[in-house]
Parts: C-alpha cells; sequence; structure tokens
C-alpha cells in the first residue's frame, strides 16, 4: 500500500490525460475574422468597448479555463478516492481484531462493528481463524481463535460499554495470544484516543509480524464532561475533548431523578481549546434535584455526569438569641453567620423569633445544619428535637454569646462550660486579647493559615475535662479551646466559644472565619449521612450504558464497595451509575475533574503500522466534486463566451453597474480617506484652532454673499467689543461639510434653497444634538402677507426643512432667558427688521414656588433659534466696514442694537448659562453680607 | 450586408503635392459651382446697417442732447435755427469673417447612406459662405491661411490659397482674430476636445464671435453596424473589436448624443451658436441655419 491514501476506481482514463495538448490546440483555434470598418468615432466607440480583445485566438485565460475543465473531466472519470479504508486482508493465519469498545466508541459503534464485521468476511473468504479483542473487557478465556462464523456472531452482540478501554490490559493479553497463534494479520479498531498505557499496547503492536493495521476515526465531536460542581451560585462543569478542533459549542442539559431534562447550558470550545465550562444558574432547589447532567449530542458515558447527595448544596438555618435589630444590622450576631456561609450554602433564616416553633419547622425543610448564635436557654422539647435531630445526622453548630454564657448548662453543647465569660484585656485585667494558635493536625481547620489579626477579647471557657482536647477543633494561644466539637450519633454538635458577631472577638469579620465555616459545614452530610468507617457494598441501582444512558443493572454488575479510604473506580464490574438504594445513594463517573483527552497519534503509538480511517468515515469520493467543479467551470465559460459574443453587451449599464458593485468595495478599501479629504483638512484644521461664525451656502450667489458680509460684520463687532475674536468666516457646505468645529451655524432660508436630503438633515440632527446651534434666518419680516411670517414661501421652506429634524417645542425669547442677558441687556432682537420674534427652545417651566431670577437657569444652550429679521442683512459691512443694506426703518440705533443681538447670541452659544448663573452674583454678594 | 458601410472618400491629398494640388484644383472649382448654386438660395437681406455709426457718409441731423460730446455739435446747421444739431454718419464699418474647414482625416468619412464625405460638404458650405458674405462685402479670410480680403471673388482666391496649402488639420491659433470679427468653424469635433475648447476660448478671448459648424456623417449618429466588427479610427489607426456591434447601438447613440451636446455646450460656454449638419441633407439647410445665426449674430452686435 502506498503512502498516499488516494486510488482511483478507473486508473486507466487517467490515460486520457495524453489528450490534453490535442484538446489545447483544438481550444486555441482562431475565431473568425471580424468585419473591418472605417470609424472616425472611435473614441467614444472605446469608450463602451474598453477591452482590447485578441482577434487572433480566443483568450490564455478561457483556453487555461477549458484545459482545466477537460482536466477535470478525465480525473472525475477515474473516480478518484481518498482514504478508501478498505480493508484488504493479507497474508495468513490468525485475524487478530482487538476492538476499543469503550464509551468513546458508543456514538459510532455500528461502524465499528461492520468495520470488523468486514474483516471477519474476508477473514472468512481466506478460511481463517478470527481472535476477538475487546480493549475494556480482556479477558484472557475470550482470546480464542474462533471461526469467522462465531466471530461475526460475537461481534453482533459485542455493544460498547461506558468504560475507559484497558489498553494496558489488552496488551498483556495480546502478548499472551501471540506467543500461542501468531497473528497474520492484525486490526486495531481504535476510537481514536489514547488511554492509560496505550503506549503498551502499540508496542505490543510494533512487536507483532505479519499485516498490522490500525483503523482510526476521526475524533471531531467527541466530547466528555470531566467534572462538575455545585458552587453557591450555579452547578459548573467542564467538557474536555482533544485538542487541535475547530471552536464549537455543546448543549449540556440536566435531568431530575425522573429522567426529565431540568434545564439546559452551552459550553462553547474555542478553536484548538481542549476544556470549556458550563454553567448552570438555575435556582438552588432545581440544581439539588439534578441527577444527571449530559451533553445532549453527544452519545456516550463519558459526556454524562452523575451526581449524588455529596453535590447538594447544604442548606443551613440559623437562629438567633437576638431580637432582629433590622435598622442595625451589623450588629446582628446573624449578619457575619449568614455573610460567612452564603457563598457555599444556602440559607433559612427562621422565620418565627420564637424558637420553639423556628427549630421545628428549620428541621422540617430538611436542612443539614443549624446556627445557633448566642442562643442560651432552648425550651425542652426543642432540645429533645434537636437533639433527635442530630443524633439523625444533622450538625449544630453554636457560636457564644452574653446569653450562652449567662444560660445554665445544657446539653446541646460539646463540652461543659464554666458558667459566666471570661474576659480578655479589660480594664481590669493584665491580660490581652489572644490570638488564635495554629490548628492542629486532626483538627477540620488544619491547613488555614490560623490569622495573626484575629484577637479573641472576650469567650467562654470550658471545664477542664479528659476528653478536652480530643474535642477541641481550634485553640487560642494561651491553649483555652475556641472551637470544640463533638459527634452526636451521626451528627456533630460544634461550640465557637466566641461570638459571632464582632462584640468579643474580630473573628467574624476575618475571612478566616468564612472558611473555618466552611469546613465545619462540610463535615455534615446533608440529608441523612451516610459516609460510615466500615466498608460497605451498595447495589447496583441504575447504571449508564454505553451512550450514556441510565437503565436497569446488567447481571455482570456487582455491588460498589465504598468505605473509608475506598476510591471506587469504574470498571467492568462496577459500571458507572448510581449504587445504593433509592433512599441513598452515591454516583460513579467515569470521569473526574482534571481528565484529559488526548487523539491517539498512529505514528508515536506504533511507528511503522498504517494508519487508516473507517470505511465510509474518513474516505472522500472526489468525484463528485470534481464533476462539480467541472460544471461550475463549464457554466463560467458558457458565460465568458456569450460575454466575449458580445451577448452580455446589452445590458451595458447593468454590467457597468456589476462591475461598479465589484469594484465599489475595492475603492472603498483604495480610497478609505476621500479624495475631498485632503483638501478639507486644512480647512477643519484652521477650523478646530480658530473659532469661526460660520454660514449655511444656499447656494444663492446673492444670498450667501450677505451671508459672509453678515457674519464679517459681526466678527468684526465682536472682535472689537468683547474677548472673542473670530477668524475669517466659513461657509458650510451642510451636506458635506464637517460641522464638529462650528458652535453656530447661520442659516438663511430661501424660497428656492433646495430641501437637504435625508443623510443630511441626519447630520444636522447630530449637529444640534453634539451641542451645536442653527440659527435659522427666513428674512422675511416684511415680505410676509400682512407684514407678518406666516405662510410666507421662506417660512413654509423652513416648516419643510425642520420637519426632518427633531425639534422640541419653540417659544419667543422670553424675558428671563439667557439670551437677553448673556453679554448685553437686550429685550428684542432685530435684525434689519425689527418686528421678528427671536425663537428658541421653550424653557421647562419654572415651579410656582420659585422665587423671581432675573435670569431662569437651565442647562444647555438651545440647538435652534429662529428669527426673520434678517441678522445677516443688519451685520453685514463692506471691505471699508461700512454697513452694506440699509436696515428697516433706517435707524442707526436699530444696527447697534442687531449687532448686540449677535453678540449676546454669540455669548450664549458659547458660554451656555454661565450667564445665568453670573447674574446672581449680586445677589449673593448682598447675601453674604458687608 | 455586404460591403463596410462607411470609406475614406479619396482624399485630395496625395503623398507628391502636385498630385494633391491637382486634386484639389479638381475639387475646389466644382464645390465654388456648388456654392454659387447654394448661396443664390440663401442671398437675401444681408444689408442691414441702415443706421447710424461710425462711418464717412451723412444720415442725419438730430437735436444735441445735454451732455453729448461738444465737438459732435455741427454748427453749421445749428447757426440755422435756434437748435443744436448733431451730424450722425452712417456706420459703414466692414465686418470680418473667418472661415475654417477640418481637413483632419476622419472628415474625409462618407458612408454609404451620405450623399458626400464630411470634409466635401464643409468645403462646400464653407465656400458657399465666402460667396454670401464676399457679395455682402465682408472681408473674408481663412483662418490660419490667409490675410483678410474685401473682393467680390473672395470665395475664389480662398479658394485657390487652399489648393496650395497643406491639409489643416488642427485648429490654427488665434493670431491675427481682431475685435468684433465673426469665425464660422467647420468640423466634426472629434478631436481632443481640451484642445479644441482651449483653442475656441483664445478665440473667444481675442474679441470674436462664432459659430460651430459640426457636420456628422448619419453612420457616425444612427450606429447601423452588427455582428462582429472591427472598426479602424481613420485618424489614428487604431483598431477596436466589437463582439457584437448591435449591441452598442443604444449605449452608443446616447455617447455621441452625449458629444454633439458636450459641442453644443462648448459653443454656449463662449457665447458661439452651434449647428448640426448631416451629410444626407442638403447643404442649404445648414447656410440657411448657419445664415440665421450669423445675420442675428451681426444685427445683435450692432444694435
Amino acid at each position: 500500500m502506498s503512502g498516499l491514501p488516494l486510488v482511483f476506481a478507473s486508473p486507466w482514463v487517467l490515460l486520457a490525460l495524453v489528450l490534453l495538448p490535442v484538446i489545447w490546440w483544438l481550444l486555441r483555434l482562431t475565431p473568425p475574422r471580424p468585419r473591418a470598418e472605417t470609424f472616425p468615432p472611435l473614441a467614444i466607440l472605446a469608450r463602451l468597448i474598453r477591452r482590447e480583445e485578441t482577434p487572433a485566438q480566443s483568450p490564455w485565460w478561457l483556453t487555461l479555463l477549458r484545459l482545466v475543465m477537460a482536466t477535470l473531466a478525465i480525473l472525475a472519470m477515474a473516480g478518484p478516492v481518498w482514504n478508501p479504508g478498505e480493508a484488504a486482508l493479507e497474508g495468513d493465519g490468525p485475524v487478530l481484531i482487538v476492538v476499543d469498545d469503550g464509551w468513546a466508541a458508543a456514538a459510532d459503534w455500528e461502524r465499528r462493528r461492520d468495520a470488523a464485521l468486514a474483516i471477519v468476511a474476508d477473514a472468512a473468504e481466506d478460511s481463517r481463524t478470527v481472535i476477538l479483542v475487546a480493549t475494556t473487557a480482556s479477558a484472557p478465556e475470550a482470546a480464542t481463535p474462533l471461526n469467522p462464523e462465531q466471530a461475526a456472531a460475537r461481534l453482533e452482540g459485542m455493544v460498547a460499554r461506558p468504560l475507559k478501554p484497558d489498553h494496558g490490559a489488552t496488551a498483556r493479553l495480546v502478548v499472551e495470544i501471540t506467543r500461542d497463534h501468531a497473528p497474520g494479520s492484525t486490526f486495531f479498531l481504535s476510537d481514536g484516543l489514547e488511554h492509560a498505557d496505550s503506549s503498551e499496547l502499540g508496542a505490543a503492536f510494533a512487536a507483532l509480524g505479519g499485516q498490522r493495521r490500525i483503523l482510526l476515526p476521526g475524533t471531531e465531536g467527541l466530547v466528555a464532561m470531566a467534572g462538575i460542581r455545585n458552587d453557591p451560585d450555579a452547578l459548573v462543569g467542564t467538557l474536555i475533548r482533544p485538542p487541535g478542533q475547530a471552536a464549537r459549542p455543546f448543549d449540556v442539559v440536566t435531568f431530575d431523578i425522573q429522567g426529565l431534562p431540568a434545564a439546559r447550558a452551552t459550553a462553547l470550545f474555542d478553536a484548538g481549546g481542549t476544556a470549556a465550562d458550563f454553567r448552570f444558574a438555575e435556582p438552588v432547589e432545581l440544581r439539588n434535584q439534578v441527577v444527571r447532567t449530559a451533553v445532549s449530542d453527544a452519545e456516550n458515558a463519558g459526556a454524562v455526569q452523575l451526581l449524588d447527595d455529596s453535590f447538594r448544596r447544604r442548606v443551613v438555618g440559623i437562629i438567633s438569641g437576638q431580637s432582629a435589630d433590622l435598622s442595625q444590622p451589623l450588629l446582628s450576631p446573624l449578619y457575619y453567620i449568614s455573610r460567612a456561609l452564603s457563598p457555599f450554602s444556602d440559607l433559612r433564616e427562621a422565620d418565627d423569633a420564637n424558637v420553639a416553633r423556628a427549630v421545628p419547622a428549620l428541621i422540617q425543610q430538611g436542612i443539614s445544619a443549624i446556627a445557633l448564635a448566642d442562643v442560651g436557654n432552648l425550651p425542652e422539647e426543642t432540645v429533645e428535637e434537636l437533639g433527635k435531630w442530630v443524633e439523625g445526622g444533622g450538625m449544630l453548630i453554636r457560636f457564644a454569646g452574653p446569653r450562652l454564657a449567662a444560660a445554665a448548662q445544657d446539653t446541646l453543647l460539646p463540652v461543659r462550660l464554666r458558667a459566666g465569660d471570661r474576659n480578655l484585656g479589660g480594664a481590669l485585667s493584665w491580660e490581652t486579647p489572644k490570638p488564635l494558635a495554629p490548628f492542629e493536625a486532626q483538627s477540620p481547620f488544619f491547613g488555614i493559615d490560623p490569622p495573626r489579626e484575629v484577637v479573641v477579647r472576650r469567650q467562654v471557657l470550658a471545664l477542664q475535662e479528659p476528653d478536652l482536647e480530643a474535642k477541641t477543633w481550634a485553640i487560642l494561644e494561651d491553649g483555652t479551646p475556641l472551637v470544640t466539637a463533638d459527634r452526636r450519633g451521626a451528627g456533630w454538635l460544634v461550640l465557637f466559644h466566641t461570638s459571632s458577631d464582632a462584640s468579643w472577638s474580630n473573628l467574624a469579620i476575618s475571612g478566616t472565619f468564612v472558611e473555618m465555616l466552611r469546613r465545619v459545614v462540610d463535615q455534615s452530610r446533608s440529608r441523612g449521612a451516610q459516609a460510615t468507617e466500615a466498608a460497605t457494598s451498595l447495589p447496583p441501582l441504575r447504571l449508564l450504558d454505553g451512550r450514556g444512558r441510565l437503565g436497569a443493572p446488567g447481571p455482570e454488575a456487582r455491588p460498589l464497595v465504598v468505605g473509608k479510604g475506598i476510591e471506587p473506580r469504574a470498571s467492568i464490574d462496577n459500571p458507572p451509575g448510581f449504587y445504593g438504594t433509592d433512599d441513598g445513594f452515591i454516583a460513579l463517573n467515569l470521569f473526574a475533574a482534571g481528565d484529559t483527552l488526548a487523539a491517539l497519534d498512529p505514528a508515536s503509538f506504533a511507528p511503522g503500522v498504517a494508519a487508516a480511517g473507517y470505511a465510509g468515515e474518513a474516505a472522500f469520493d472526489f468525484k463528485p466534486w470534481l464533476i462539480g467543479f467541472a460544471v461550475l467551470l463549464f457554466v463560467l465559460d458558457c458565460l465568458a463566451v456569450l460575454w466575449i459574443g458580445g451577448a452580455l453587451n446589452l445590458p451595458a449599464r447593468g454590467r457597468a453597474r456589476a462591475a461598479a458593485t465589484l469594484f465599489a468595495g475595492l475603492a472603498l478599501a483604495l480610497a478609505a480617506p476621500p479624495p475631498a479629504g485632503a483638501q478639507d483638512e486644512a480647512i477643519d484644521f484652521s477650523a478646530s484652532l480658530i473659532t469661526r461664525l460660520a454660514y449655511v451656502v444656499t447656494g444663492d450667489a446673492t444670498v450667501d454673499d450677505i451671508s459672509h458680509a453678515g457674519m464679517a460684520g459681526l466678527s468684526q463687532f465682536l472682535a472689537s467689543r468683547t474677548a472673542l475674536e473670530p477668524g475669517e468666516p466659513a461657509p458650510v457646505n451642510i451636506a458635506e461639510d464637517e460641522l464638529a468645529f462650528y458652535a453656530l451655524l447661520y442659516w438663511p432660508i430661501t424660497a428656492e434653497s433646495r430641501l437637504p436630503d435625508p443623510a443630511t438633515m441626519a447630520r444636522v440632527d447630530a449637529f444640534m444634538k453634539q451641542g451645536g446651534t442653527i440659527l435659522f434666518d427666513t428674512r422675511d419680516q416684511l415680505s410676509g402677507p400682512l407684514g407678518g411670517t406666516a405662510n410666507s414661501p421662506e417660512a413654509q421652506r423652513l416648516q419643510q426643512i425642520l420637519s426632518g429634524l427633531d425639534i422640541p417645542q419653540l417659544e419667543p425669547v422670553p424675558p428671563d432667558h439667557v439670551l437677553t442677558k448673556s453679554f448685553y441687556l437686550l429685550n428684542n432682537f432685530p435684525g434689519r427688521y425689527a418686528g421678528g420674534e427671536l425663537w428658541v427652545e421653550a424653557l421647562p417651566p419654572t415651579g410656582d414656588g420659585a422665587a423671581p431670577r432675573p435670569a431662569r437657569p437651565t442647562d444647555g444652550v438651545s440647538s435652534i433659534l429662529i428669527t426673520s429679521n434678517d441678522f445677516a442683512g443688519a451685520w453685514a459691512v463692506d471691505d471699508s466696514l461700512r454697513p452694506r443694506l440699509p436696515t428697516v426703518p433706517p435707524d442707526p440705533t436699530q444696527r447697534e442694537l442687531s449687532y448686540r443681538a449677535g453678540v449676546n447670541i454669540m455669548m450664549y452659544v458659547l458660554t451656555g448659562n454661565y450667564k445665568a448663573d453670573q447674574v446672581h452674583v449680586p445677589a449673593l454678594l448682598e447675601r453674604l453680607g458687608q | 450586408m455586404s460591403g463596410p458601410i462607411g470609406a475614406v472618400a479619396p482624399r485630395e491629398t496625395r503623398k507628391e503635392t502636385m498630385a494633391r494640388a491637382r486634386a484639389r484644383a479638381a475639387l475646389i472649382p466644382d464645390l465654388l459651382v456648388e456654392a454659387h448654386r447654394v448661396a443664390n438660395n440663401v442671398f437675401a437681406g444681408w444689408h442691414g446697417r441702415r443706421k447710424r455709426g461710425v462711418g464717412e457718409d451723412f444720415w442725419q441731423f438730430r437735436h444735441y442732447v445735454t451732455g453729448e460730446n461738444l465737438a459732435a455739435i455741427d454748427w453749421r446747421r445749428s447757426a440755422r435755427d435756434d437748435n443744436i444739431y448733431v451730424r450722425d454718419r452712417e456706420w459703414q464699418a466692414t465686418h470680418m469673417v473667418w472661415l475654417w474647414v477640418d481637413e483632419s482625416p476622419s472628415m474625409l468619412f462618407r458612408s454609404q447612406f451620405a450623399v458626400v464625405a464630411k470634409q466635401s460638404r464643409a468645403l462646400v458650405l464653407a465656400f458657399a459662405m465666402a460667396e454670401l458674405l464676399a457679395r455682402s462685402g465682408e472681408r473674408l479670410g481663412w483662418l490660419g491661411l490667409t490675410r483678410p480680403m474685401l473682393s467680390r471673388r473672395a470665395a475664389d482666391h480662398l479658394g485657390q490659397s487652399l489648393m496650395l496649402a497643406p491639409p489643416q488639420t488642427r485648429l490654427p491659433g488665434p493670431e491675427g482674430i481682431r475685435n468684433f470679427c465673426d469665425i464660422v468653424l467647420f468640423s466634426d469635433f472629434l478631436g481632443p476636445r481640451e484642445e479644441t475648447l482651449s483653442r475656441l476660448q483664445a478665440y473667444a478671448r481675442a474679441g470674436a464671435r462664432g459659430h460651430l459648424v459640426q457636420i456628422v456623417d448619419p453612420v457616425e449618429e444612427t450606429f447601423p453596424y452588427a455582428g462582429r466588427i472591427e472598426f479602424r479610427d481613420p485618424e489614428t489607426g487604431e483598431r477596436l473589436t466589437a463582439g457584437s456591434a448591435q449591441g452598442l447601438k443604444n449605449d452608443y447613440a446616447a455617447l455621441f448624443a452625449a458629444h454633439i451636446a458636450s459641442v453644443r455646450a462648448m459653443a454656449r460656454s463662449i457665447g458661439w451658436s452651434h449647428t448640426l449638419h448631416h451629410t444626407d441633407k442638403p447643404a442649404s439647410q445648414a447656410l440657411v441655419a448657419l445664415h440665421v445665426h450669423l445675420s442675428q449674430d451681426v444685427w445683435r452686435q450692432h444694435q
């Protein structure tokens, strides 16, 4: 077999490739000579026919296209198949078939079996015996030579097991078999993954003689679920897969005990990533019901995790003896407990202040631990109830406090206490507050760094008793116990000798407290503790099959032995599943957190052994693709011929559009800075440095001239009267120029002005929204009917323009508007004409009780100003600074006032409501007093 | 279609100067005769200058208006009565008209639908124009070739000068063009637009008013070609093959219409008139149109 797994169904067809030069010669035949015509306006025609045709022969690319087409057709006829996977049997002697029948083979088991059956069928033709070895159950007795019929029957009966293949055992079995029956042909039907001891099997393979082959499937889509845990906020797990695969999401579904799907989440693998996390953020009650989590479209046992009680989140009830003072939560003894417990358990606060009623209510909720913060006296029946509950596996965590210290002895304490408490470092004491001593090795707290900053000022003291030391989990530096615990039946009594708030010690506000409580709560089992010292065997309850489905246990499943120091492992005797009874069971999983998957590399597994894909899986038939591609080329060729023949010339405009579309992207990419940008840049640059008065170019030369002169006049006036020295007025093309540099746009409206298109209006709208102000001037105060502006052509045009804008409500400038005070004190805003109002955005109405102020303070600047008074006409000056147009009526005062109006508008636009604050200065000074 | 639709007419140009001169000589008298015939049809109403102006002859006396130049007062006449008179003279300035015909190879084109080649038609029009103008006593000149002349036989003179001159394929420079003269250009205006425009603008700057007569072969406008055709530019010899010429018809027609419009716009931009003439139409059509333009223009100029 050649190294390249490419075969041709009919190789002799390839001989036709010899014909290619002939085809090439044929294709280069000259098309008919065109008729010659003299045509003077050739230059005009040339704009239609851009491409210079080579009349002598068809274009080279067309020839190439046709040659490729012919080549493809010949190749397609030859029927090339990549990776045919046909396991041709060679040699003689027994045929050894090693099958990976683990979890990874489950999803695709039919094909694996078919591959094996094909080999067996081949063996039957050659009358060779077959030895079948399954890697999950490498029992020596199974590995005997069978005749092909028996082997086929056995294969039919084989199913994928929910186990990891044991390649080590298989390797030993293979070595053993080959000692007796040297196989003539060896096939390893791998599941594509590298398992533990795969190298042993590889070595055994490499040592074999005769024909050897490895059938290797792809590992795409193969995932396993490695570990899952119930975090405070979510059920979190990890999916793993072999490296080097594309990014892909997997759906993960949780199921409850009835097998109904409860929740769904997605884990997303990065490209090449081998692990992906998923999380179910459902409420804890829902999460605690989950018994099975599976990848929805991965049918194998590895993609399933079973959850038992140990995955349940502990529910802790907390009860305080102190009356809850909700206004001062930091003083509540429960505050720190709940804060410390909430990260890893779920809290149930007693909803009844009466302990006698709260305790039974909590116990009924099936909680696993109860924290009693500074509860001294307990009612008789409550003590009895709590005692029973603790005996049954409950964990009672008690915290000291004034009440406990003052209370008489009660039974629910791990140690007997001295009456009263011990005060360290008080005013009448020589002693200082004591820090914690390092935790002892037998303490559950062992491993936590004792915090140096934690000091205990008050504690309750245990009576010195012989077993005190055994019961002590934590001590202070002076040896006095801080945490003591005692077993009661299946449960625990734990006592913190200091308070759960910050009054006796700052333990409660340290991070150590959280860690200590977590360890304490971990000691408790959830419902009904099952951990026993002695090893017990649990009967199989429900077991997984190879495809990851729960089912009744088969006859070969054996009870699972659990106990202290016994790490249960999935094996042929104990397949993954639930063991125990319906009342209490434990889950046995195939994968644990930290497991990884690796693809089997045939080169390093068994060097020199040929590897191939399974038949039909990795085999790739090129024929349809080649034919499809050839057809595509043929269509292209037809189009090209039509194009050259001119049949596509008819919709030349369409072609131009297509070409335009084609080149549009290119042009966009190439001409990223548009050509206009370069020349605009200088303008923009200067506009960004100098404040310039800007006016909108209307296209009407007269109006634009007056606008320019008006802006120049106002600029001059501003420069002479105010600190603002504007630059040369800027004509603005509203459709194209960058508007961001201008605070104010003067926009004269002419009746003939073209309506801006929507894109332009969007720009204008953005300009206004970003703080720009537009001063619309209809200049029609005199020209409108009845001397007003209503329904004048300009006003109508303005209405049409504004209909495209997001304009708030407008009002004439009210007397208390900032505009009337921003530089000069003005009552009205005349331009060339005096009668028109200046309209601004309506101010929010003042409240009834607001004190009358000279200027109403508002935020922002009106984005729109509308006048009909022809400001620019009044401001316009010629080169020698003489007014260009007379005011109506011809009154020098009016012109001065119009300039002042311009100054006020400019100041308003530039300074906003600043002046509104400034006008209060006298009042403020007065209020400050002399 | 059997033969080619259009062909280059035998041009009166040969390599040898003599042969060319002979060919021109043979052609131009014919053209002159035809031009005479055409001009006779249009001969009416060219004398429009019976009005006062700068000239030698007395025209009228009229009352002096305050503000007029005192030197204009005819004291002799004014002495007769109490009024003061001014002597007006009749306007006598002769007008100068420059003619020019494009003789580039593209002008030699003649299709089977046309009566004559474009250049032939252009020359006929030019000589007819010269005949008309000479009859009305205008001064005539061939742009870039002759000096302005005032003669009843100006058309013959122009024809003789043209016979000896090399064919003019480019618009000559504006030398010799004065204010208030007219220029009549006959061409197909297929040459480079920028060059043509710059020349025209130069003329306009020199103060000339002008008239463009665009001669078009009908084939150039209608594009009656079909099939696979190799087009050759007679000017440059450039070749262009159209796979399917009929498919180009509409687009070409639009482009050519745009070309005509651009020539018209070019004329408008400098205030000149534009006349479109097809070689399958009688020459007198163009001549009448041109005559209208020219007389209107003269009239307007002297109004």
